[in-house]
Formats: C-alpha cells, structure tokens, sequence
C-alpha cells in the first residue's frame, strides 16, 4: 500500500507523514496535481514530518510556507524532523520587539 | 446552492428561529430552565456570570448578552433578572429591543418570587413564540451568511485535514460576500504575524498581536509561561514539533482570506464581508458564545478526537479528519473529511461539500449537536471573580 506524506505549501521543505514510516519506505506526496517521492532515513510516525532538500544547521524549516523553527543540527534530505533537531525560536515580543517576561529559554 | 432563512426587523437573517430566554445573572438560571420546560420553541440561554465583576468585565457580560438576543437565530427573547445584579436586565432588553424584534423582561424582586414571575414571564412568552413562529424561512443571498470557526479536541489530523478544509469555506463563502469569524487567542499564539500580515489594515493587524500579548502576560501573572501551557506532550507525540507550527495549523481554517478587522469579545462585526479576527479564548464554551454573540448563524467546529459540545443558539457542524474518530464518535460528527487523509478527495472537493452542508445547516438541517442536545454556555470574563 503506497504511503502518503501531506505537503501544505510550495515553499514547504518539510512534508508531513500520514502513514507510520520505518527507515527506507518511500513516502509519495501529491501536490497540485504532480507526484514526488521521498525515502525516510529514519522511522518516520504518522503526523510526524520529513525534510524534502537538505537543511544545514541554521536554517528555516518551512511548514505552511512559514518559518516554524530553526535546524539544529544538519538535516538531510528524507530525515525524520522533530524536536531532536529542530530548535523552537518563538517568544512572545512586545512593542518593542523584546521578549515579554519570563520566557527565559 | 440557496439559503433560505428568516428575515429580522433590522435585515439581518437567521438559520433557527428560537425565541431566547436570557437571564441577567446565573442566579436565576433554574428559573430561565423551568419556562423553557414551559413553553414550546423556546430556549434558555443560561450562564455563570452578570454579578460581583470589575466594570469592564460588567460591560462585557451585558454586551454578550444583548448581542446573542440580536443574532438573526433569535425572533425574539424575554429578559429576566434577579434585580439586585450589576448586569442590568433593562439595558439587556432595551439592547436587544433596538433590533425591532418582540422582547419582554421579568425582575424577579419587581414581581415578588419565583412562582409569580413564571407566571407572568410564561405569559409573556406565549405573545412572543405566537409571534416568532408565524415568521417562515425566505430566499436569502450566501453574501448573509456568517460562519463561524474553531478547531477542539484536536490532534494530528485538525491541521492537515479539517482545518485547511474550513480554510477553503473561508475562502468561497467570503468570496461570495459572506462574514468569517476566527479568533482562538491561544491558539494564535506563535502565528500572530503571519495573521498581522494577512490583515488589511495595519493597525488591525497590529491589534491582532497585542491580543497575544494580553493573554500572554495574564498567564504571566499567574505564574505560567503561556507558550508552555499551549505544547502538550500529546502534541509533540503526535508530530507537532515548535508552538508555530501548532498556531499555523489552527490559523489554516481561514486559509490565506485577507483579514478585514479584529472584534473585541462579542462584538457584531463591521458592514462588511470578509474574515476577522475576535478576540476568543480556545476554551469551547465561552469561544462559541463569543462566535454566536458576534453575528455567527452557523459555527464550523473541526475536531480531531471528537469534542461534543455546542450551543444553543447558533447550529455547530462537526467536522473530523481523523478515520478513527469517525468510527467511535460518529454520533457527534457531521462531517466526515478522513479522506483528504487517505489521499481519496481533493481540498477543494471537501471544501465545497462542507460549505452545502454548511448551508443546509443553515437552511434548517440539523447538527449531531442539535440533535443530542449537546449544548452549553459560558460567557468570557477576564477580571477577578469578587
């Protein structure tokens, strides 16, 4: 049975697993019309996310075509994408642009 | 696809045609449950608050008040209070009379008792339900429609399914001149600026980010770390990885519709069709008050674990993503849309099936909710309790 991942926007490089993954299954995700396959490096969950290029360490990670967080580490195409590698950037700003009180991490 | 509904004195539309029993405080709620029992096409829009709150959150609970009695769903209401409360039942029903619409008020210390004031509050009733009811449904435009939206109990499958499928009934009912009214402040949370910048109006946009802000410090206050209270370990398990990518999945139920304004809690929006932003809490009760309060005649409710709940006013269609779900809670969901999961239906072919549904909701259909009497209500406070 093909396994399927979502991707919610162009600029997206990360899809979303609708399928539980084990390293070496090939993901297909349709897009507007076209058809693109990806293989897991890893155990992928179902609801859990796969990088569709390569993210060096730094860099943005896109879901709905917005920024959701930044890779920690370098991340490879068809990696597993979650917390053990990606870095939660948000804080609450005031006016200002600086963090609220309280968001210490 | 044609809405037919009932035409109000002041030109608003509904999708029901209930007359409203609205206490001014919770004290007499027992009161507003025994005429319902009473009398028939009748329904008790009972609630906690209209006593012992700072002034703003006074203002707040008569203005929620007033607005339900002007939602279109609502021919005409009776107004009791108590008559020692700070919500004042007279200015309740002098609010909700400005719409032309039949209302009565009973003061319960006025008339002396409870028994006396069921009398003369179930003869009021009768003239109004009498007069509500000979009002029948006619031809209306999908540019009358307004929709509202939020998303509970949700898990994996809310933002890649349900979610971006009321997104796209945004999209199309917006597009035909219809109002959508999204707000969820805690949910928001992380993707305030991709909202800000979908809003027309700088300002507007602006205000969207200082509601995070307000509700971030409230958490503050309290000790907490609002972000925190938002991730749950059920959330990071079931794939969410940063509190962005949570809030883009919930902000998905408006799609990318520009952002007309923001309404503070309650408030009727503007003359104008187009999506806006109200300032709501998450929590389902008072969120669908706030929805009802605000215009909304029908509201969209996606669901990925099943949440039950509606209100009794204003129709709540259900809608799950998740295939599970639909097999051990079917009972409370109308709308099953697993299948842009398994990859058998497109967006858009959900979207325009949710948007009939939506419209026969309004064109008389029930909800599970309506059905199960699944049914309850809270209005937002956001003062100390004194």
């Amino acid at each position: 049975m093909t396994k399927y991942a979502k991707r919610i926007s162009e600029k997206d490089n990360v899809v979303t697993a609708v399928a539980d993954c084990v390293a070496g299954d090939t993901v297909t995700v349709k897009y507007k019309k076209a058809k693109t396959q990806y293989t897991c490096n890893q155990d992928v969950p179902f609801g859990h996310k796969i990088a569709t290029v390569d993210i060096p360490k730094g860099s943005v990670i896109i879901k709905y075509g917005e920024t959701i967080g930044s890779a920690k580490k370098d991340i490879k195409k068809g990696d597993w994408v979650h917390i053990h590698n990606v870095k939660d950037d948000y804080k609450c700003l005031d006016k200002n642009g600086k963090p609220l009180p309280g968001q210490e991490d | 696809m044609e809405f037919r509904g009932y035409y109000r004195p002041d030109g608003k539309i509904g999708a029901r045609n209930y007359v409203a029993i609205v206490p001014a405080v919770g004290c007499i709620n027992n009161l507003c449950s025994h005429l319902e029992r009473l009398i028939r096409g009748t329904v008790a829009i009972r609630h906690d608050q209209g006593c012992l709150h700072p002034p703003a959150d006074t203002a707040q609970v008569t203005r929620t008040l007033i607005n339900l009695g002007k939602n279109p769903n609502v021919g005409g209401a009776l107004v009791v209070g108590l008559g020692c409360e700070m919500v004042k039942a007279e200015e309740v029903y002098e609010g909700i009379k400005a719409t032309g619409k039949p209302v009565d008020m009973v003061v319960v210390h006025q008339i002396g008792g409870m028994i006396d004031t069921l009398a003369k509050g179930a003869r009021a009733l009768v003239n109004i339900v009498a007069e509500v009811s000979g009002v029948h449904r006619e031809k209306a435009g999908l540019d009358k429609l307004v929709f509202g939206t939020k998303c509970g109990s949700s898990d994996t499958t809310s933002g890649l399914s349900s979610n971006l499928v009321t997104g796209e009934v945004c999209r199309l009912m917006t597009q035909n001149g219809g109002k959508f009214i999204q707000g969820e402040i805690c949910d928001i949370m992380g993707g305030e600026y991709a909202l800000k910048n979908l809003s027309v109006d700088k300002e507007q946009g602006e205000k969207i980010v200082d509601y995070v802000r307000d509700l971030y410090m409230r958490g503050y206050f309290v000790g907490a770390d609002t972000r925190g209270c938002q991730m749950t370990a059920g959330n990071v398990a079931g794939g969410l990885t940063t509190l962005v990518e949570k809030a883009l999945g919930a902000n998905a139920k408006g799609d990318d519709v520009p952002i007309q304004g923001t309404l503070d809690y309650a408030e009727i929006p503007p003359d104008k069709p187009g999506r806006y932003i109200m300032n709501f809490p998450g929590h389902g009760f008072e969120n669908l008050t706030g929805s009802a309060a605000g215009g909304a005649i029908v509201h969209l409710f996606t669901t990925g674990r099943g949440a039950p709940n509606g209100n009794p006013i204003m129709p709540t269609v259900k809608l799950c993503g998740n295939s599970k779900t639909m097999k051990t809670m079917s009972e409370h969901i109308d709308v099953d849309v697993s299948s842009i999961i398994d990859e058998t239906e497109t967006l858009e072919h959900a979207g325009e099936r949710l948007y009939e549904f939506a419209v026969d909701v309004a064109n008389g259909r029930l909800t599970k909710c309506e059905i199960l009497n699944f049914e309850g209500m809270e209005i937002l406070i956001k003062g100390p309790v004194m």
